[in-house]
């Protein structure tokens, strides 16, 4: 219980620190916000007082920078976090559709790399030494130094422009999602075999698995029943550790693809300019990303009671 | 080194018995290291590889000057996206440039940025991951928690926004890219001085009258270096990826200079005429990338070798 306390008040902490610091962003770079924003909007570089002073009254940009904190703060706990500068449309509208489309993204992606890292990293683990386990061990690390926005241009030359059954762009069906997902895959895909492996041979050396095959329990079974089912647990681990990464980790696979998801929206704000947009964008990002890897924490402890002790813990 | 009589508690040893049917016994990867006498001496393949791999992209890297056929700038529009030839081993880019000359030029930027944003994190990690560990107490716990707030930031988007205020240039790419990047070091070095510390030759050190930082340089950081250093290694490839995304995203390198990532996204119009502008560009990050996590992996490989 103490633990949950502890790990709740460490989320606390670190979101409020993240809202200051991504509040901040206007005032940390160079130039009156104001200026900004009506660069942004009408692209003037000699910007008319009158609007400038217009648009500090509308944006609230004169008054001392906790009451502007307190507001946005207090504004984005009730989902209210401005007016896109470009669109003048309100930035959480913009955001829902966004979140669902990289979600969906991200959680594909990792399943399709957990379908083929778990079989592959367990073979690599039951036949280790051999050359089966080198192969194994060896293109997957290799997958660890592939760009993927030269997998991505590859992948569309052969299966849309040469084969011509995927399409190469877009988020419209199952068929858009195959590239996509198979280019953001191959890497925690590698290290997902990676952890596999390590954790298999650490349950196979164990005595249960021994005592299993010594009551006569067939060797398929003991893997299926013993080995894979205690292995998994570092693996799961890592796959949400991943998730929170991938959220704001497929900028480059949206923009290629042309996916309207979080990563394409923050780099077109940024871009743009657009500050209430990339505030809103990084505020959610961060704020999933902490809540994933808290909830981690949580959930591990509750399966692991070792993890539970303060001095293991930090 | 006092590391080869206490075995690492990460990885004890494990009992051989009737647990790999079909496969060797436990511990086969590091047997024949063992039997030929020569130890932990012996270097592993992957770490020739990597090391082969990795001395000689730098050495191109550093002669490019004069090893490269063409100017990398000199443009040639009667010889628009030509196959590759004699005079041009990949062919040229859609303003008849050599792409081989381009790449080798290239690779300069990205390779130069990743090394040197790398150093950085893995000393400033290093250190303030030590004496976090050694201090303990509230300085501890603050320097967690603000990894804890800074691993939550992704990386890509904390680059592409500082490179979208400051502009594009060498060194808000340095920043952009240590802001982040020093966390994964020190908490690294943080938890391999907390299990050094708890060792007894520290104990025994103390008892002589060691000073504090007699024993962090004698003692606690050359039984560090050896997966601190695996683990920069296994971040170059990272780095360098993107270092070429953010480049590839037009918020890196800046026209007229170019770098892999870069020339990708150039040649992305010329995908199917001339696939070897986008091909060719992106090998070389994934070789260079390769060469040096072989290095990290065969460091490791190394370790784990003589640990057992």
């Amino acid at each position: 219980m103490t633990f949950l306390v502890k790990r709740l008040m460490v989320l606390a902490v670190t979101l409020f620190v993240v809202s200051f610091v991504v509040f901040l962003i206007p005032y940390l770079t160079p130039g009156d916000p104001a200026r900004k924003i009506l660069r942004a909007r009408v692209g003037d570089l000699d910007a008319d007082p009158e609007a400038l002073a217009g648009l500090r009254e509308t944006y609230g940009l004169d008054r001392p920078l906790l009451v502007q904190y307190g507001d946005w703060l207090g504004g984005a706990l009730r989902g209210d976090l401005g007016l896109s500068y470009t669109s003048r449309t309100p930035v959480v509208d913009m955001l829902g559709g966004a979140l669902t489309v990289t979600a969906v993204l991200a959680i594909s992606t990792l399943l399709l790399a957990l379908l083929v890292a778990v079989p592959l990293g367990s073979l690599a683990a039951v036949r280790r030494g051999t050359p089966v386990d080198t192969a194994i061990t060896t293109v997957t690390q290799a997958f660890v130094a592939v760009p993927e926005y030269w997998l991505a241009p590859v992948l569309v030359l052969v299966f849309s422009l040469q084969l011509g059954v995927l399409p190469s762009a877009g988020w419209e069906g199952p068929a858009s999602m195959v590239l996509p997902c198979l280019t953001l895959a191959l890497r925690p895909m590698s290290y997902f075999t990676q952890v596999t492996r390590a954790s298999m041979i650490d349950v196979l050396g164990s005595p249960h698995i021994t005592a299993a095959r010594a009551r006569g329990l067939g060797f398929g079974a003991t893997m299926l029943r013993h080995g894979v089912r205690n292995a998994l647990l570092p693996v799961l681990t890592l796959f949400s550790l991943w998730l929170a990464g991938l959220l704001g980790g497929s900028v480059v696979v949206e923009v290629i693809f042309s996916i309207p998801g979080m990563g394409r929206l923050l780099y077109e704000s940024v871009v743009n300019n657009d500050v209430p947009a990339i505030q809103a964008g990084i505020v959610s990002l961060v704020g999933l990303a902490v809540l994933i890897t808290t909830l981690t924490d949580v959930v591990h402890a509750w399966v692991n009671p070792t993890v539970r002790a303060p001095h293991v813990s930090g | 080194m006092s590391l080869a009589d206490t075995p690492h508690p990460a990885h004890p040893v494990r009992p051989g018995g009737p647990v790999h049917p079909g496969g060797p016994a436990p511990g086969a990867e590091a047997a024949p290291v063992a039997e030929r006498g020569t130890g932990p001496r012996r270097w592993p393949p992957s770490l020739l590889v990597g090391t082969f791999l990795t001395g000689a992209i730098l050495l191109v890297l550093l002669l490019t000057p004069w090893l490269a056929p063409h100017d990398p700038a000199a443009q040639d529009l009667a010889q628009r996206l030509a196959p590759p030839s004699g005079s041009h081993p990949l062919g040229t880019d859609q303003l008849g440039r050599d792409v081989l000359s381009r790449i080798m030029d290239g690779g300069r930027f990205s390779v130069s940025i990743a090394a040197i944003t790398l150093v950085i994190c893995a000393v400033s990690g290093t250190l303030i991951g030590m004496v976090a560990a050694r201090r303990g107490g509230a300085l501890d716990e603050f320097v967690m928690r603000v990894t804890d707030v800074l691993l939550a930031f992704p990386e890509i988007i904390v680059a592409m926004f500082l490179v979208a205020v400051l502009g594009a240039n060498y060194l808000t790419l340095i920043v952009a890219l240590v802001i982040g990047g020093w966390t994964p070091f020190a908490r690294l070095a943080r938890s391999l001085t907390l299990e050094i510390n708890a060792r007894d030759f520290i104990e025994a050190a103390r008892a002589l009258g060691c000073s504090r930082r007699f024993i962090v340089l004698r003692h606690v950081l050359p039984n560090a270096l050896s997966p601190l250093l695996a683990h920069a290694a296994l971040r170059f490839g990272h780095k360098l990826i993107t270092v070429g995304a953010l480049s590839f995203l037009g918020l890196g390198v800046q026209p007229p200079d170019a770098d892999w990532g870069s020339m990708l996204a150039d040649g992305q119009p010329y995908l199917t005429q001339a696939p070897g502008l986008v091909v060719h560009p992106g090998l070389a990050i994934f070789v260079t990338a390769l060469g040096v996590t072989l290095i990290g992996q065969g460091i490791d490989t190394r370790r784990k070798a003589k640990e057992l």
